[in-house]
Order: C-alpha cells, then structure tokens, then sequence
C-alpha cells in the first residue's frame, strides 16, 4: 500500500505540521515515509503545502504531480490541486471561505467544516487536529493510537499536556467528514 | 528533537538535521558557517544540540562564508575534523579559500545546499552548482571529492563517508545536495558514535599537521604559495596524481532496473529519486528503461556509462539545471549512442511524469535526434 497525499492551504492553518504529525503516525506504524515542505516564499502569507507519502514499500520519488489523497483548506489550493486527485481519489475540502466548490464527479469529495467548528467552540488550535481526524476516517492510513504515538514524537515535551485534547479533537473531526459525492 | 538518542533507533527528520547529528557522531572537531536558506537548520540543530558540552566540538557562527572557509582552513591544519555548509552564493564565496585548502593538500568537508542561481537566486532547489563543484569553482587545477547523497540516510552517510576520504587523500571534499533533500524528513539510522582524535591520534593519522613543532624534526609548513615555477609544478603534479588514484578507488554509483534497459535515465540527487519513480511509470507502460546514479561526481563513473552505450539505445540526462553533468556523460558515451537532456531550471522541480514525458519526446518520438 501506497497513500501519497498533498495537503494545502494559508500559511497557519497548520498544514504542514498535520503532515509532520501524519509522517511521524507512519514512522510508529512501522512504514516507509516522506515528508516535502513547500519552503518558498508561498510559506509567508501565501499558501503552504506538504506532500506526505506513507508507504510498504521504500519510497521513490518525494517529489509528486498526481495524489491519491489531496487535504485543500483555501481557494487557491482547490483551485490548484482539484486536477492534481487520481481518478477514485479522495478530496478533503473545509467549506470556510470556499466560494466555487469541487466540480469532479470522478473522486470522492468530502467536506470537512472544521475552522467553523474550531471558531465556535474556541479550538482554532486543534483546527488541523479536527481535519486530520476526518481524514482518518474516510482513508483509515494509520491507526489512531499511532497517530498520537506520532503527536508525541514530533510536539516538544512542553505541549505534552496538550494530548488528550488533540486526540479528543481527532475524535470530533471523525464525526464532522461529510460526504459530497 | 531529543538530544540523546539510542544507535540503529529509526528517526524521522530533515537532511539539514542529519548532517548535524552525523557530524557529531563522527567526531567532527569544528563547524563554522554562515546562515542561508535552504540549509540553516544545519547551524540551528548543532546549535540546538551543544556538543561543545558533549563531544568538545566547537560550533560557530562566523561573520561571513569567506571567514567560515577560512576558519576551516585554519582548524584543518592542525589536523582537525573541520567543516562548513553552506548555500549556493554561499559557496560561491567560499571558492578562494577552497582552492587555498585543495592546493595547501588539507582535508576538510563542505556542505552545498543547493538553490536557484545564478546570483542570490532562489531559496527554491536545484542542481545548477554542478560544474562549480566538479570542474573546480576556483582557480587552479585542482579536484574535489564530490558526493551527492540522494536520501535523508545518505545527507548523514556520506558525511561520515566525505570525511574518511578527505583525510585518505588530503583534499576537500564536498557533500552536493539541494534544497530537498536538506528540508524534506525521512527516515534514518545515524551513524555509530566515534570519540574525537586525541593530539596523539591526530600526530599519527596527519603528522604533517601543525600541532607545535618537537625538537625531533623540521617545521610542518601549511603554505599554498611557491614562488618557484618548478616547485609549483612539483605540487600540481601530487595532486594529480592523487585525482588520479581517486578516480581509480572511489568511483560510487547506483543502478536501477539497469540490467534489461533499453533506454538509460542518468540523475543524481534528489533527481534521481524523481527519475526512479519515472522508471517504475515507463516499466508499467512496457518501456524498458533504467536509471544510473552517480553518487560520486568527481570522480564521475566514466567507464559504467562507457559499457552502457554499448547496451542501450539511447540515454537522457536529466538535471535541476541547464545541462552540466550531461557534458560528462557525453563525454563518457563519446558518441556511441544518443545523450539526451532534460531539465528544470531556477528552483523548478521536474516531476516524474514529466519527465517520461520529456523521455518520450526526446528519445522515444525523435530517435535520429542527436546533436551537439
């Protein structure tokens, strides 16, 4: 099995530390793992992305132009990563903000409204913890115990008391993923 | 990132963070280097991780790259483990003091992290310091050692490895990479923990080193200057003579799906990685073709791709820039088949259907196609 997936969005929604955390859940699942930034300019108020691939086997390429899974939390980011799903891939959208809306019928869309969530019961923190959570339910990639054996490895022991809301978060997000098409 | 972590434990971190951690383990003796994206979280993780405390190696932020190679120098004729890193124009000011260390015969290691060029650039990856590492960046005929790691592993491997040869052949050596590989995180095993050379140990393994001259014997002189013709001559022809047993012993290369091939990819770095999955796509499309790594680019795996085109039908070259190491793959085919090129230049990052792409239109649709 091989899952290489792309998540984008602003810079501080926490795309790439949702993909530090899913690369660190593949490291404790015993899989092969990459991890590519976007570390340009686009990481300084424009968009940021991450390519995550977790696989069985060794990993080729880290660099990629097609995803089975693409995580969009802006516009642009839709706009840009829309063409970018493999046929029977999967599209994670959080609705805020969005005001054209995936248009392919060939991939299974979900939404996930997670900074709606976040604002109104003041979590914007966990707002990434929130997606991660929907993601892990339509593509099951890790098990969530790992997912915060990973939380674990990548937070620095000062955030550690921050755990059981994070995974209280995964939890929330698991309930929140809806369907589309 | 913990500070202590247990030998053959799988990591996950950036190429950047191996570096540093292998540079500790191995028992570098100093660091100097100036900050520049994309390659800092070298400084910041040695920083991080004070091993001033620990091994007693000296970690230090000098005021520019022309002091940092220069402190290289320094520490490197005492025999020392010594290195710096840098970027791109980084590296470019560092040239003068690198052709001092190649022709002063000191060994030392420097770090490129690759960005868009030419001038300040890019903080994106590319591959475009090419001909500046292999053809000599400064004056003078002289060689480095140049290794291009292709993984996370190989960021921290081919410290230890650059290192070794350094010291074996008493010349600079260089570790090639790019922005990738220096920020994208993977899995790695560090290398084992090695003390530290003692003085005696150092007086053993470099007794030209300048460590304070005993009664016993004449001064170690570290110099690159002869005003003499003859004995400029004399030193040109040691370090030639050195290439040439490096190019003998040390040449390094990886081969991929290469013992069918009809068609010959040829990448290092980080490109190669793209260009593996661009075999895994030809292969599931019917297309036998395979990939040739150079891991070592001075000295360049000559006589491999040499054997090569007498197998293959063609080769394309593809690079991170506007063709360089693509001269040399010419020159090693000297004409038998087909050197194709393809590549990105300025911080664009090739991906690997279109590189099969470019792989189809090049070698596949215009076969007949070769031209200087």
């Amino acid at each position: 099995m091989t899952e290489e997936i792309i998540i984008a969005g602003f810079g501080g929604q926490g795309v790439l530390s949702m993909g530090k955390i899913l690369a660190y859940s593949g490291l404790m699942q015993g899989k092969e793992v990459s991890w590519l930034p976007s570390y340009g300019p686009e990481q300084r108020g424009g968009t940021a992305n991450v390519t995550v691939i977790l696989s069985d086997e060794r990993v080729s390429s880290p660099v990629l132009n097609f995803y089975d899974t693409a995580i969009v939390l802006n516009q642009p980011s839709l706009e840009r990563f829309e063409s970018k799903v493999k046929p029977g891939g999967t599209l994670i959208f959080d609705g805020n903000g969005f005001h054209k809306f995936p248009t392919r019928t060939d991939i299974n869309v979900y939404r996930i409204d997670a900074t709606e969530y976040a604002y109104a019961n003041n979590e914007s923190k966990t707002m990434n913890m929130l997606i991660l959570g929907g993601l892990l339910k339509v593509r099951p990639i890790v098990l969530v115990e790992n997912v915060l054996k990973g939380l674990k490895k990548s937070l620095p022991q000062r955030h550690h008391h921050l755990l059981a809301t994070n995974e209280r978060s995964i939890h929330i997000g698991m309930e929140l993923i809806k369907k589309v098409n | 990132m913990s500070k202590k972590n247990h030998d053959n434990e799988v990591l996950l971190m950036k190429g950047n963070e191996a570096i540093a951690h292998a540079a500790i383990r191995c028992g570098c003796d100093g660091y100097f280097g100036y900050p520049i994206t994309p390659q800092s979280e070298i400084m910041e993780t040695l920083m991080d991780l004070a091993p001033w405390e620990t091994t007693g190696m000296v970690v230090l932020q000098a005021e520019s790259e022309t002091a940092s190679i220069n402190m290289v120098y320094g520490a490197a004729g005492c025999g020392k483990k010594t290195m710096t890193s840098s970027s791109s124009p980084g590296v470019s000011l560092m040239q003068e003091g690198i052709s001092y260390i190649a022709a002063a015969e000191l060994p030392c290691v420097i770090v490129n992290v690759m960005r868009g060029g030419p001038g300040l650039g890019t903080i994106q990856p590319s591959q475009a310091d090419y001909f500046q590492a292999v053809k000599g960046g400064g004056h003078g005929d002289y060689k480095m050692i140049t290794l291009a790691p292709g993984s996370v592993q190989e960021m921290a491997d081919h410290l230890v490895l650059a290192f070794e040869l350094a010291f074996k052949y008493r010349t600079p050596a260089m570790l090639l990479a790019d922005g990738i590989i220096g920020q994208m995180m993977e899995k790695v095993v560090l290398p084992p923990f090695q003390p530290r050379w003692t003085e005696e140990e150092i007086k053993t393994i470099s007794p030209w080193a300048t460590l304070g001259k005993p009664s016993t014997r004449k001064p170690n002189v570290i110099n690159s200057l002869r005003l003499e013709a003859h004995e400029m001559e004399d030193l040109n022809n040691v370090l030639q003579g050195r290439y040439r047993e490096i190019e003998k012993n040390e040449v390094r290369f990886q081969e991929i799906e290469c013992e069918d091939a009809d068609y010959l990819l040829v990448a290092f770095g980080i490109t190669a990685r793209i260009c593996q999955k661009t075999v895994e796509l030809a292969r599931a499309q019917g297309l036998k073709v395979g990939l040739l790594r150079p891991i070592t680019l001075f000295p360049f795996p000559t006589e491999v791709l040499k054997n090569y085109a007498k197998s293959v039908k063609a080769m394309l070259t593809v690079e991170m820039n506007a063709g360089q190491m693509v001269e040399d793959v010419r020159l090693a085919v000297n004409g038998k088949v087909p050197v194709e090129f393809y590549g990105r230049m300025g911080g664009i990052v090739p991906s690997p259907d279109e590189v099969l792409e470019a792989f189809k239109k090049k070698i596949l649709i215009s076969p007949d196609s070769y031209r200087d």
